[in-house]
């Protein structure tokens, strides 16, 4: 949606724009999805009888029930909350994350995830490189450096809330970590859906995808994980030998070099992600393959992607897209 | 001089009671959590909101709440002569607080705490009630960034002039020198959150001005409120499901 | 309320800046027809009637506003361009035909046609802002044709030849203001139509009917630039130019920048300058300044000084007398005073004038045009150029003239008759001469003004005397005081003995301010009309009738609403206590001065009406002894007395106003109201309470009054207002008249007490001289002066009855609103001078009278007498033939025999007479009558 001011349209292009986003409303106005939205201090209608549980964006007003952000009311059983569209990331536990290390600190790193503060992940609710699980020694906290610096992208998950209201993240696990060798796009949260699977290895491509539930989407390079299994099951056992030579192995072949195929392959990936973030679309895997496999097969140059042409086309694929299956429905 | 002629019309051909043409845009500013554009006649402002984000001086960091700060300027081709406009003169100070006082008043600082929300509000065009106009930028650009609000604060000016009660002030009849107040207002809570005024009014007159300016405040409210909704929607429905 | 009207910008061009403004057009601006069936008929004020609307150009309306101000022509549709173009042209036109537009009697409409949509021009380019206006109003006339269809004939009348041959081009009828009068076939409307300077051909056939003056006579004008460079380079002064009221070829320019007056001798050097014109002098070389004495003989034209009142303060004294004293004092010294000439006007004061025709023969071929010279009855303005056809019908009337123009050719300015006021010589007609000349609304009150009146009869309601601000005097002995025939009482006293032996003494003001509010039209009109008027045979009121003779007046034996200031003094006349109130009271007598007096005098009645003024005079005696030993100076001024035949109006007696102890005692309790009522609004309202005073006079302004005194062996001691009281009761001559005639001529030293706002001055310059009161204020005569009203209102605010209204925040307009009651207070006094003036004439008209006079004043060429018995003072020429001597600086006039000589403040007995040196112009002339025999004596 910011993309409109920003990309000169021609004339044909911006009615042919207008029409797509309007058949987008009519299917979307179909489903009735617009009767829910509120904006702020709007009333929400609830039965009271009922009892009603007081969500997020909602604060009561002389007895009645209004929203204190502009988005979607929702309801779950007698849980009223309303979705906010436009706001900043809002942490629950278990959400896998992307961010960005600001800060080293004494045995934690500030990571910045979009996030009214910034999240801290500690030293101790993280793997050691050499995988072992023993206590973090002075030394460890002296090499905290050797495992994320400042400015590193790291993906995790979201632990919890401490008591003094701080957010706290861990990385137990080999899938989390840094990441390198690819791009870090920052999107609105509202378009990354939760899902059960945020890690995406896309074969096809050869490239990795992480879907950060705070809108930070990381493609790069596909790295093959290490035994997900064994992982757990050091974790579980703890025990302080470690089978240091294989990270340092990875380590060495992570160095190598990345192939231009590849490389062209994540600029694509990131470009659809940035047409469809600009657009306002649900960001998913399959929305990002899609338009992926769109631009190829229109023959469109990775750096026309974010041209008005593509940007066209892509809204008229997704309004065809969207009728077809709703009417699926 | 005479800003209300005898036939009921003010200079720009307004009558006493109608406000000048409005225009808001949401998402203006691509790189801020919330922005937008507010315009009042010939009045432009923009606005953005960034946060609430990690307070950047730790020592200003409460507990319990989130910081809000907000800084205001002119730009420098905003009037007739292109002027540069010195940073935190007496007069962007002073509007700075009065917008943040307002701002905060309605903001639900509480379900943020330890963090700190700016505002930044720019005047591009100044043609009177930019004080106002920063107001109301800067309530869109808050219900855009999705900070929790207990209501839309929104704000009109009216003076009075030749003995008439008039709204929504321009420049010239702004620079009279006549009673000029400005209000904030919560059309929802039915409070109002701002109240400024220079020189002196009678009582009663002041009560009729204050309320034509209310009334401002609630057509103001009306169209921000239609903006938003329509923002909300589109956004909703672009999304898919 | 949200318009959503398209608009445009609009670019203003103005030094280095671009200001842009918004403007928007709308669909809601209706075209003000009552047949019209698409607009808004509500509005409508243009008539039913199919006769022709008029659109009117910019032009029209500056150069031919008394001919639409003449009831002949209606139905004018006045577009919003030319009210904006004659706003930035001329404001007092503006005025004038905005005052047009909102009268409810006159067909006038406004067209916001800049507003609307349809008539809207845009600016195109290449085109100058007066082409556009232009335009605009072709657009706005055509729109207007289509607009009412057939329905009725839209006339544009234009001068301006290339408008009217577009607007013919473009299918819209147009017409010169000249050839639509012509059609409307009354002739006399011609004579109200300004030729344009279009056709200057006319204008030279009648300059060269007087070939001689066919020359340049007065230096142009300098251009604006040049002046304004030369103001900033101080090589020009900008002043306001006064002329002299007794010398009209001598004025004078208050400069700041020189800190002094200029004078400027002769109509050359005016160049052109009117009385009152805001003008650009230069000065001229120091040789050059002359000494005024031998100025005032020498001029050509110069007229005889009239017959009048003597003045009453120095405010109206003629400048230039004490002058001629000071600089003959200073022996051969060269005039000090600076001199200059005229060199450009910046802001013109023209309006319209009364006078007359000069007398002159008709013209063969007589029923054409005709040129005439008009005289105004000012003699601060010159002769006014007109063009009339009908000159044997104006010779012998009062005319109103307008001036247009004045060229550097002509030595007079040219103007156009605007309408007849009446025959010259007539009562009413030279009394309306007087109201206009002193600028008196005299019109019947409008009916939005009557409406504003409470229904008569009115009686107190029992909400009033329920109202809880309101108290109940109704027990109270109350009485009033007045001349005999009073009909507007706005005082009452009353005064009871208290138990304590001391007394209740209270003063009743009729309670105006119940009835007059506040931004109502009856407030604004008595705003503007500022006092009541009285001349000889009529009063001109401020407020209507019903309020000031029945509803606010306190007669007797009926209950009116009073504000009430009440004291409790000590037999010794100390105020112990006061207090303000609102009140209800009922008068038991409403008496008169006489009778009051002739109460007082008879022993024989005790009454208790008597009793309480017996009190009272008691009281007001020590007040008054109080007051004269704080310094307060007992002034005198020579008020005259009419006695008016009932039937015709017609003066029958003259006499001095004859002063007794019933009206100081009076005037006494007066005096302490408003000092009281001035004392609680000052402490309440520091800033905005409206006052009165009496600047205190400088040494110079008592120059002349202890240079006459000095003359007949008198010293003054002036240094305050003390030792001036004190010295002027010394002042004891040989006659009971003298000490009057010392406290007259002292009078007229003193400038005059004006209002003022507290905010304005510091407390020190609060000072009343003439009461020697720190603090003074007019509260006790609502009914005549707006003054008052306003006193009142702010006393209720301070009492906290009313809230204060408006305008007592707005600074600026207060200062507005003292100055016009000034203004007004001034103009109302003159009024009534000349009033008394012109009935004096009439008087004399048939009564040729030897009488007594006194010597005021020693001039070169006379002296300057004054009659005590009838109050007038007039020259009485002596000339050098009859073998008479002036000693101007001995103040002595002598016959070369020596065998008579006068001196300043003797007796002499002169001869009175009206002549006529020319028609139409009576004059009351004065003639010394030899008296060997008195001199003698």
């Amino acid at each position: 949606m910011r993309g409109e001011v920003e990309i000169p349209l021609n004339k044909t292009q911006k009615l042919r724009l207008e029409r797509a986003l309007e058949k987008l409303e009519s299917i979307s106005s179909k489903a009735n999805l617009s009767d829910a939205s509120v904006t702020v201090a709007d009333e929400i209608s609830v039965n009271y009888e009922d009892g009603v549980l007081q969500g997020h964006g909602t604060s009561e007003m002389n007895g009645r029930l209004v929203a204190t952000v502009c988005g979607v009311v929702e309801r779950v059983n007698r849980l009223v909350y309303v979705r906010a569209l436009r706001s900043r990331y809002k942490p629950e536990t278990g959400d896998i994350i992307v961010g960005r290390v600001i800060e080293v600190a004494p045995k934690r790193w500030k990571v910045e995830i979009n996030f009214s503060q910034d999240a801290v992940l500690m030293l101790s609710s993280m793997n050691l490189p050499d995988g072992i699980q023993r206590r973090r020694t002075a030394v460890d906290e002296l090499n905290m450096r050797s495992i994320f610096e400042e400015n590193d992208v790291v993906c995790a998950e979201v632990r919890g809330f401490q008591h003094d209201g701080s957010l706290h993240l861990q990385a137990r696990s080999q899938k989390y970590g840094k990441l390198d060798k690819g791009q870090l796009l920052k999107i609105p949260p509202y378009l990354v859906k939760k899902r059960k699977q945020h890690f995406h290895h896309l074969n096809d491509y050869g490239v990795d995808l992480i879907l950060g539930c705070n809108g930070f989407i990381w493609i790069g390079e596909h790295v093959a994980a290490v035994d997900d299994m064994v992982v757990d099951q050091i974790i579980k056992s703890e025990q302080p030998d470690s089978k240091a030579g294989d990270s340092v192995n990875s380590d060495e072949q992570e160095q190598s070099y990345t192939s231009l195929d590849i490389r062209q392959n994540i600029c694509r990936m990131a470009n659809a992600v940035r047409v469809l973030s600009s657009l306002g679309f649900m960001v998913t895997m399959e929305a990002i393959v899609e338009i992926v496999k769109l631009s190829n097969s229109k023959k469109f140059d990775i750096h026309d992607m974010l041209g008005a042409e593509f940007y066209v086309v892509v809204a008229e694929e997704e309004a065809t897209r969207r009728s077809s299956s709703s009417k699926k429905r | 001089m005479e800003f209300v002629n005898p036939e009921g019309l003010r200079l720009d051909g307004r009558r006493a009671t109608e406000m000048r043409q409005f225009r808001a845009e949401i998402g203006v500013v691509s790189r801020a959590d919330g922005s937008a554009v507010f315009e009042m006649g010939n009045t432009k402002v923009i606005a953005a909101v960034y946060g609430p984000r990690e307070v950047q001086n730790k020592s200003q960091q409460i507990n319990d709440k989130a910081v809000v700060r907000c800084e205001y300027s002119m730009a420098n081709f905003s009037t007739g002569d292109r002027m540069r406009k010195p940073k935190g003169d007496r007069r962007s100070t002073e509007i700075s607080l009065v917008i943040r006082q307002t701002m905060e008043a309605c903001i639900l600082t509480n379900l943020m705490p330890r963090s700190q929300i700016d505002i930044f509000v720019q005047v591009l065009q100044a043609d009177g009630g930019t004080r106002s106009a920063c107001i109301n930028a800067a309530t869109l650009a808050l219900a855009d960034a999705g900070i929790p609000m207990r209501d839309l604060v929104t704000s009109c000016s009216a003076g009075y002039l030749n003995s008439t009660a008039l709204l929504d002030l321009n420049y010239v009849e702004d620079s009279a020198g006549g009673p000029d107040v400005t209000v904030g207002f919560l059309p929802k809570l039915d409070k109002v959150t701002l109240l400024q005024m220079d020189a002196k009014l009678p009582q009663d007159t002041f009560k009729n001005v204050m309320e034509l300016a209310i009334e401002g405040c609630k057509a103001v409210a009306n169209y921000i409120r239609d903006i938003l909704m329509e923002n909300t929607k589109r956004l909703e429905c672009r999304r898919g499901v | 309320m949200l318009q959503s009207r398209s608009f445009v910008k609009k670019t203003k061009q103005g030094g280095v800046r671009k200001i842009v403004r918004e403007h928007y057009l709308r669909d809601d601006i209706y075209c003000g027809a009552p047949f019209c069936k698409v607009c808004d008929v509500s509005g409508a004020k243009l008539s039913d009637a199919p006769s022709p609307l008029l659109v009117v150009d910019t032009n029209v309306v500056l150069n031919q506003i008394d001919l639409l101000e003449n009831p002949a022509i209606d139905d004018v549709v006045v577009l919003s361009v030319v009210l904006q173009e004659v706003n930035n042209k001329n404001i007092s036109i503006y005025n004038r035909l905005r005052s047009l537009c909102s009268n409810a009697s006159r067909k006038f409409f406004v067209f916001s046609n800049e507003h609307h949509r349809d008539t809207y021009v845009k600016d195109m380019a290449g085109e100058t802002p007066n082409d556009r206006n232009d335009r605009a109003i072709r657009v706005a006339t055509r729109w207007y044709q289509d607009h009412l269809g057939g329905a009725v004939h839209v006339l544009l009348l234009t001068n301006d030849r290339e408008n009217k041959r577009k607007a013919i081009e473009e299918g819209i009828s147009a017409e010169t203001v000249e050839s639509y009068v012509k059609s409307l076939g009354q002739p006399e409307l011609l004579d109200l139509i300004v030729q344009p300077p279009s056709e200057d051909v006319k204008m030279e056939d009648v300059e060269d009917l007087r070939p001689s003056k066919r020359k340049v006579i007065y230096t142009e004008h300098k251009p604006m630039s040049e002046i304004t460079s030369g103001l900033l380079r101080g090589i020009f002064h900008q002043g306001k130019l006064r002329v002299n009221r007794y010398n009209p070829f001598e004025a004078y320019v208050g400069s700041e920048s020189i800190g002094d007056e200029i004078i400027i001798y002769g109509r050359t050097n005016m160049n052109r300058a009117f009385d009152g014109d805001v003008v650009a002098v230069e000065l001229l070389p120091q040789d050059q300044w002359q000494g005024e004495t031998s100025i005032a003989i020498t001029n050509e034209e110069d007229e005889e000084e009239d017959v009048h009142l003597p003045p009453s303060s120095a405010d109206d004294a003629p400048r230039a007398t004490n002058l001629v004293q000071g600089s003959t004092g200073a022996a051969n010294s060269p005039p000090s005073r600076p001199s200059g000439r005229v060199v450009g006007i910046i802001k013109r004061n023209w309006h319209s004038y009364c006078g007359s025709v000069e007398p002159m023969p008709m013209p063969a071929g007589s029923g054409g045009v005709v040129h005439a010279l008009f005289v105004s009855k000012d003699r601060r303005i010159p002769k006014i150029r007109i063009q009339t056809r009908q000159l044997d019908n104006l010779l012998d009337k009062r005319i109103v003239v307008a001036v247009d123009k004045w060229d550097v050719l002509s030595r007079y300015p040219s103007g156009h008759y605007v309408r007849t006021i009446g025959v010259i010589g007539d009562r009413d007609t030279e009394t309306e001469v007087v109201l206009l000349e002193n600028d008196v609304e005299f019109k019947p009150f409008s009916s939005q003004v009557l409406a504003c009146l409470p229904p008569l009869p009115w009686s107190v309601s029992s909400e009033d005397l329920a109202n809880p601000i309101r108290q109940d005097l109704r027990h109270l002995q109350v009485f009033s005081v007045d001349p005999p025939g009073c009909k507007d009482i706005d005082d009452a006293l009353h005064c009871t003995a208290l138990p304590s032996g001391n007394f209740e003494v209270g003063v009743h003001i009729a309670d105006v301010t119940n009835f007059v509010h506040p931004g109502t039209p009856l407030d604004d009109e008595a705003s503007k009309r500022g006092t009541s008027v009285y001349l000889v045979e009529r009063r001109i009121d401020m407020l209507p009738k019903p309020l000031t003779e029945d509803i606010c007046s306190l007669r007797a034996d009926v209950e009116r609403l009073a504000f009430s200031v009440i004291w409790e003094m000590t037999s010794e006349a100390d105020i112990i206590s006061t207090r303000f109130t609102k009140s209800v009271i009922k008068s038991s007598a409403a008496l008169s001065y006489v009778e009051a007096q002739a109460r007082m005098d008879d022993s024989r009645l005790v009454d208790p009406v008597t009793t309480d003024l017996r009190n009272m005079n008691a009281l007001a005696k020590i007040m008054r002894q109080k007051r004269i030993d704080r310094g307060a100076l007992t002034l005198a001024s020579a008020e005259v007395k009419f006695q008016i035949d009932t039937e015709t109006h017609d003066p029958l007696d003259i006499g001095m106003y004859q002063i007794r102890e019933a009206n100081q005692m009076v005037e006494e309790f007066m005096l302490a109201a408003n000092i009281s009522v001035a004392q609680k609004i000052l402490d309440h309202f520091p800033q905005c309470a409206l006052l009165r005073r009496h600047p205190t006079p400088t040494k110079e302004m008592l120059e002349p009054l202890i240079r006459t005194a000095s003359a007949v062996g008198l010293q003054l001691d002036v240094s305050s207002s003390k030792a001036l009281a004190d010295s002027l009761d010394r002042a004891v001559g040989s006659d009971p008249y003298f000490n009057k005639l010392i406290r007259i001529l002292a009078t007229r030293c003193m400038s005059q007490a004006v209002y003022f706002c507290s905010g304005e001055l510091s407390a020190p310059e609060y000072y009343h001289y003439g009461l020697a009161a720190p603090l003074y204020t007019h509260f006790t005569s609502p009914i005549r002066r707006y003054a008052d009203v306003f006193v009142h209102r702010l006393l209720a605010a301070s009492l906290g009855i009313n809230r204060l209204p408006d305008v007592f925040q707005d600074k600026a307009q207060l200062t507005n609103i003292s100055d016009n009651l000034n203004y007004r207070h001034r103009n109302a006094q003159m009024a009534s001078r000349a009033s008394v003036e012109l009935h004096t004439l009439i008087y004399f008209r048939n009564r040729p009278t030897d009488t007594e006079a006194r010597i005021v004043k020693i001039r070169s060429n006379g002296f300057i007498v004054f009659v005590p018995k009838y109050g007038i003072e007039g020259p009485v020429c002596l000339s050098k033939e009859g073998g008479w001597l002036v000693d101007e600086q001995q103040q002595r006039i002598k016959k070369s025999d020596n065998s008579i000589y006068y001196g300043v403040l003797q007796t002499v007995q002169i001869h009175m007479e009206v002549v006529e040196p020319q028609p139409n112009r009576p004059k009351l002339q004065l003639t010394l009558i030899e008296d060997t025999y008195m001199t003698k004596k």
